[in-house]
C-alpha cells in the first residue's frame, strides 16, 4: 500500500510554486508505515493538500494514485469505500455534527467500518479529557474538546493513511503531548501511514519524512 | 450491516410538516380517484357487454343514410365505394345490402287486408331464420316470405278495432297471400306464403332469387343501390364503430345501440375522471419531490458530512428514500380498501347484486394500485440519489 504525487499543484497555484516547494511538482512516494511530516505555512496550500489527498477536491493538475489507482478515476462509490476502510482523517475544521451528542459523533464513525468496540470509545474519550462531555451536544464544546473529538473519531476505523490538518491547534502542550501519543499507538496497530500538516514543527512526532510545502 | 438509526435525526425534517400532509393528502385522492375511475369503467364494460343479445358471438344491425333537408333531393344509397370501405374496418365482420323492389307491390290476404308494401332481400346468412322452403326457381308460383314478428304484433294489435281477425304465427304461416307486382306495363300476380318471423330485420323479405328476376323484368329504376345496410359485427356497442358511424351520417338501428351510446358517454366520463385523477397523482408527486428536495436542502450539511466520513451515497440514497416507503404503502393501500368499498356498496346499493358484476374490486385495479406503489418508490428513489450525489 503506497500514495504516489506526481507533478502535484493547485489549478490556482503558479507554476513557480513548484520552485520552492518540496511537494508542489515533484514526484513523491509515501509507503505504509512511515511517519511524514510536512510544514506548511499560511498560504502554501496546506488544507488544499489534505483535501487533495482525501479525495474532497479535484482542482489540481498532476495525479494522485494509491496503489496504481489515480483517484481521479475514482466513483463516488470507489470514495465511500476507500474512506471507509483506507483513509481517515482530522479536518482543520474539525467538521462535527453541532447537534449531536460528543458520542454520537464519535459511534457514527465506528458503526460504519467499527475497528474498536463502543467501550473503547469511553476509554479514549477518558484518557484525552473528554470522557465527560460524551453525552454533550458537540456545539456546546470548545473548541479544544471538539478537536480531541475529531481525533477520536477519525481512530474509529481501520485505516492506512491517517491524514492530520493541524490537528493540535487549539490544545495545550499535555493534551498535544497525549493525543499525539493515542493517535501514534493507533496507528502502529494499523502498521499505517500518518501525514500530519501543520503550521510549524510539531513536537513529539517521530518523523521519518519532512517536506517544507 | 450499516444501521440507519443513528442517521435518522440528523435528516431535518422541518418544523412545519404542512406541505408533506398535503401532498399525502393529494396523492391519496388523485390515487382514490384513478382507481375507481378504472373500476367503474370496467364495470361499465362489463355491464353492457352482457346485455346484448347475441347470435353465434355476433351483432346484427341495419344501417341507412340520414336523410335530412339538404340531401332529400339526393338519393341516399349506399355506393359499392362505401360498403368496401365498411368492409375494411376492423369491427366490422361483414355486410349485406338489403336489396329493395324496384317497382310496384301490393300485397292482399283473402280479403282481410290489402296494402302497398315493400319486399327487400337480404343474403341468408345475415337472416336469423332461414327455413330450407325459403327458396325461389324462376316458375315457381309461390314465393316465400320472412316478415318482421313486430309485423304480427303491429297487426293483432290494430286488428280487433278494424273488425278483422287476431292470429297467431302458425294462422298466418297457413295465410294463402296475393303479391301483385307492376312494373314497366306489366303486372304479374303471384303468391305467397309466410314462412318464417325474423327478430333482427324489420322488414318483407324474399328470396334473393326473386328480386333479381322481379327487378330485372319489372323494375323501372335505372340506378340500383341498397338504401339499407346490414352489419355483422362482434360488438354493436363498440366506441370506434358507433363514432365512425356518426362521422358518416350514417343512422343505426337505435335499439340495438342505445346501450352502447350510453355506454360510450360513461365511459367517456370516467376516462375523464381518470385522466384527472392521474395528473393529481402526478401533481402529488411532484409536490412531494419538492418536499424531499426540501428536505434534503435542509439536511444538506449532516448529508455532506456523512459522504466525507465515507457512508456510500448509494447507501444514504436507499435508506433516505426507503423512509416513506411505508407511507406510501399505506396511502395506495388505503386507497385501494376505500375503492374496495365503494365497489361493494355500488354493487349491493346501485346494482342490487347482479351477477354481471363483481363486489370484488377487479385485478386491473389492485395491480394498478401496485404498479403506483411501485412508481412511487422508484421516482422517489431516483430523486433523493440525484440530489445526493449532487452533495459530492
Amino acid at each position: 500500500m503506497y500514495l504516489q504525487l506526481q507533478n502535484l499543484l493547485p489549478v490556482y497555484f503558479e507554476e513557480s510554486k513548484k520552485q520552492t516547494s518540496e511537494i508542489w511538482g515533484k514526484d513523491l512516494r509515501f509507503e505504509k508505515g512511515e511517519m511524514i511530516k510536512i510544514v506548511a505555512p499560511s498560504g502554501s496550500g496546506k488544507t488544499s493538500l489534505t483535501h487533495f489527498i482525501y479525495g474532497t477536491r479535484s482542482d489540481y493538475k498532476g495525479t494522485i494514485t494509491y496503489n496504481d489507482s489515480n483517484i481521479k478515476q475514482f466513483s463516488f462509490e470507489n470514495f465511500a469505500g476507500w474512506r471507509k476502510d483506507h483513509l481517515s482523517i482530522v479536518f482543520q475544521d474539525l467538521r462535527l455534527f453541532p447537534e449531536q451528542t460528543v458520542f454520537e459523533n464519535i459511534d457514527i464513525k465506528r458503526q460504519l467500518n467499527a475497528f474498536h468496540t463502543v467501550e473503547k470509545i469511553k476509554e479514549m474519550a477518558e484518557r484525552l479529557g473528554v470522557g465527560k462531555k460524551l453525552g454533550a451536544k458537540a456545539k456546546t464544546c470548545s473548541y479544544g474538546e471538539q478537536q480531541r473529538v475529531a481525533v477520536i473519531r477519525a481512530l474509529m476505523q481501520p485505516f492506512d493513511f491517517l491524514i492530520l490538518d493541524e490537528p493540535f491547534s487549539h490544545l495545550d502542550t499535555i493534551n498535544r503531548q497525549i493525543a499525539m501519543e493515542l493517535m501514534l499507538e493507533e496507528a502502529k496497530t494499523r502498521a499505517a501511514t500518518i501525514i500530519l500538516a501543520d503550521l510549524q514543527r510539531v513536537d513529539f512526532f517521530p518523523y521519518t519524512k519532512i517536506f517544507y510545502l | 450491516m450499516v444501521s440507519f438509526k443513528p442517521i435518522k435525526p440528523l435528516l431535518q425534517t422541518g418544523t412545519k410538516a404542512s406541505s408533506r400532509w398535503l401532498s399525502y393528502i393529494g396523492l391519496g385522492a388523485g390515487v382514490l380517484l384513478l382507481l375507481v375511475s378504472i373500476q367503474m369503467f370496467i364495470n361499465l364494460d362489463q355491464l353492457l357487454n352482457k346485455v346484448n343479445t347475441r347470435k353465434d358471438g355476433f351483432d346484427f344491425i341495419s344501417i341507412s343514410k340520414k336523410i335530412n333537408d339538404e340531401n332529400q333531393t339526393i338519393k341516399s344509397v349506399f355506393s359499392t365505394q362505401e360498403i368496401k370501405e365498411l368492409q375494411s374496418k376492423p369491427f366490422v365482420d361483414g355486410v349485406a345490402p338489403l336489396i329493395a323492389n324496384e317497382f310496384r307491390v301490393h300485397i292482399s290476404a283473402q280479403g282481410i287486408f290489402g296494402t302497398d308494401l315493400f319486399l327487400e332481400t337480404l343474403e341468408n346468412e345475415f337472416i336469423d331464420t332461414v327455413p330450407n322452403s325459403f327458396q325461389w326457381t324462376q316458375g315457381q308460383m309461390i314465393v316465400p316470405l320472412i316478415i318482421s314478428s313486430d309485423f304480427l304484433e303491429a297487426y293483432n294489435v290494430f286488428a280487433p278495432g278494424n273488425n278483422l281477425p287476431q292470429m297467431s304465427a302458425e294462422t298466418v304461416t297457413r295465410l294463402p297471400i296475393t303479391i301483385q307486382c307492376s312494373g314497366q306495363g306489366k303486372q304479374i300476380s303471384m303468391q305467397g306464403r309466410i314462412v318464417a318471423f325474423s327478430d333482427r330485420i324489420n322488414s318483407v323479405l324474399v328470396p334473393k332469387s326473386f328480386l333479381d328476376w322481379a327487378n330485372q323484368n319489372l323494375g323501372e329504376v335505372s340506378e340500383h343501390g341498397a338504401t339499407r345496410l346490414f352489419i355483422k359485427t362482434k360488438d354493436a356497442n363498440n366506441p370506434d364503430f358507433l363514432s365512425y358511424l356518426d362521422k358518416k351520417n350514417y343512422l343505426i338501428n337505435k335499439d340495438k345501440t342505445r346501450l352502447g351510446r350510453t355506454k360510450q358517454t360513461l365511459q367517456a366520463v370516467f376516462s375523464g375522471l381518470g385522466i384527472f385523477g392521474l395528473l393529481v397523482v402526478v401533481m402529488a408527486l411532484m409536490l412531494f419531490s419538492f418536499y424531499l428536495q426540501l428536505l434534503i436542502a435542509r439536511s444538506r450539511d449532516s448529508l455532506q458530512l456523512l459522504l466525507l466520513l465515507g457512508y456510500s451515497p448509494t447507501w444514504l440514497s436507499k435508506n433516505v428514500s426507503r423512509q416513506f416507503i411505508p407511507v406510501y404503502i399505506l396511502i395506495v393501500l388505503s386507497a385501494l380498501a376505500l375503492t374496495q368499498v365503494l365497489q361493494w356498496a355500488f354493487h349491493h346499493t346501485v346494482m342490487y347484486d347482479r351477477p354481471e358484476l363483481s363486489s370484488a374490486v377487479n385485478w386491473v385495479v389492485a395491480l394498478i394500485a401496485a404498479g403506483l406503489i411501485i412508481l412511487s418508490i422508484v421516482t422517489n428513489y431516483r430523486l433523493v440519489r440525484k440530489l445526493v450525489y449532487k452533495l459530492y
